[in-house]
């Protein structure tokens, strides 16, 4: 059921993708690479604190990518749970997802690309596995770190080369 | 002399967006009124987010009166990059590309190690950008580097350490060179990894006098690791510690620096150096 979920993301991710190349200037949502709730996808118990018209950018704090443990942690959670693919599948994977004022994650949206910069469509083990991983990520922080906490966008992208994870963005 | 003011308008801003916002009135000296109205329609962005609805729409409109003016192509591009949306922003930065190599090769090369660690893309612009022209291929988009200094990281990344080291090394030895925030860091490690223990020394102890780091401390350890002297080894770590609680630390808003360390790292390290 999961994988079958999860296959569902993919397929929505790609169409979503290829919508870009047509894209005219009257569907542009309130900012670039704005996630609009998606009741086929995602926690409908998933609550913005300052509503979808106040979502920020995780840069806007400039403060970087803040994770308890720093970007290391993340890159050790992969390195402990991603089992490597035997493919010659090589690209970029994004996942982008909106962590809300507690620290929680939902919304998760895919975008993959080859070594070209052309659409790809990876080994669903590939993606199954780096969103399952993502969706597990819980040591967010709150930005900032105050009382006045918001919303903000995050993205993870992975380089893969050979089905092997050897760079983590941003 | 005609030739010469036209030059340096465009030098000054038609052609050139790590300064900002074109000159308009250049385009309407060198006669080229669509270039001037689709500049002028562009302005109208000022005030408004980068990724706002509004922002994307005044450079649409800019470009429905002169699908070749690169700069709008420059400015649509800059919050797909942000978000990670690397097939929009390809396409936004191979139009700027084409309709101004000269412009923008060097910023789309940045961007594609920065952002996406496209090392042989990065490589690829930048040494096409170099080709085309006689003047200095400029620095990054946001200032920490000279580009050779991106393109020696490039290659030190795909596996050429002797030939990313040469080319930091010639670009030190330029007279003009302005020293980068971390231009000797890079040489230190990519010495250190060769085993030039000597070289990277020196490298470290010149990024100590130009901009001390926590992370060179941490790299000065490992040397000293490399050289069986434990105190040393230690000492610089526990600098390094200090160093990082302070915030002197390679940092970057948008994506990590390469070379960087994290505390953990240094932590481990230390650990490692205690039991020894």
């Amino acid at each position: 059921m999961l994988k079958l979920h999860h296959l569902l993301v993919i397929i929505i991710a790609t169409a979503c993708s290829s919508e870009h190349s047509t894209k005219t200037k009257l569907n542009y949502l309130r900012w670039i690479g704005d996630i609009e709730f998606d009741s086929t996808l995602d926690n409908p118990d998933f609550e913005l604190c300052h509503g979808e018209s106040s979502v920020n950018q995780y840069f806007n704090f400039e403060q970087g990518l803040q994770y308890e443990g720093e970007k290391k942690s993340i890159i050790d959670e992969f390195d402990n749970k991603y089992q490597p693919i035997q493919s010659n599948e090589s690209g970029l994977i994004r996942i982008r997802f909106i962590v809300n004022c507690k620290g929680e994650t939902d919304r998760f949206r895919i975008l993959t690309m080859d070594k070209y910069f052309d659409e790809k469509e990876f080994d669903p083990r590939i993606i199954n596995q780096l969103l399952r991983i993502t969706k597990g990520l819980n040591g967010w922080k709150i930005l900032p770190n105050t009382e006045e906490a918001r919303d903000y966008y995050q993205y993870l992208i992975f380089k893969i080369e050979a089905g092997n994870i050897v760079e983590i963005l941003p | 002399m005609k030739t010469i003011l036209i030059s340096l308008l465009v030098l000054l801003g038609a052609s050139n967006n790590l300064l900002g916002q074109p000159n308009c009135k250049a385009f309407l000296f060198m006669g080229d009124t669509l270039k001037f109205e689709a500049c002028e329609k562009s302005e109208e962005i000022k005030g408004h987010y980068q990724f706002s609805r509004a922002f994307q729409m005044i450079l649409d409109d800019a470009l429905t009166i002169d699908p070749s003016f690169d700069f709008a192509y420059v400015e649509k591009s800059v919050a797909y990059l942000k978000s990670g949306d690397f097939l929009t922003w390809k396409r936004l930065m191979d139009k700027a590309v084409e309709f101004n190599q000269e412009g923008n090769l060097g910023y789309r090369g940045w961007c594609r190690y920065q952002f996406f660690r496209d090392y042989k893309g990065a490589i690829e612009d930048i040494e096409r950008l170099e080709n085309l022209i006689q003047y200095d291929i400029g620095t990054s988009a946001n200032g920490d580097y000279h580009l050779q200094i991106v393109r020696a990281i490039c290659y030190n990344a795909i596996g050429d350490r002797s030939k990313a080291i040469e080319i930091i090394e010639s670009q030190l030895a330029r007279e003009n060179h302005i020293v980068g925030k971390y231009d000797y860091l890079h040489l230190g490690v990519m010495y250190l990894t060769i085993g030039n223990f000597e070289k990277a020394r020196q490298a470290f102890s010149n990024q100590e006098n130009h901009n001390d780091l926590a992370e060179n401390h941490y790299y000065m350890a490992l040397l000293n690791r490399e050289l069986n002297n434990r105190t040393e080894h230690i000492a610089h770590l526990e600098k390094a510690k200090e160093m990082y609680n302070l915030g002197r630390i390679m940092f970057d808003p948008y994506t990590h620096p390469y070379h960087k360390v994290y505390f953990s790292d240094i932590e481990k390290e230390l650990e490692k150096a205690m039991m020894k």
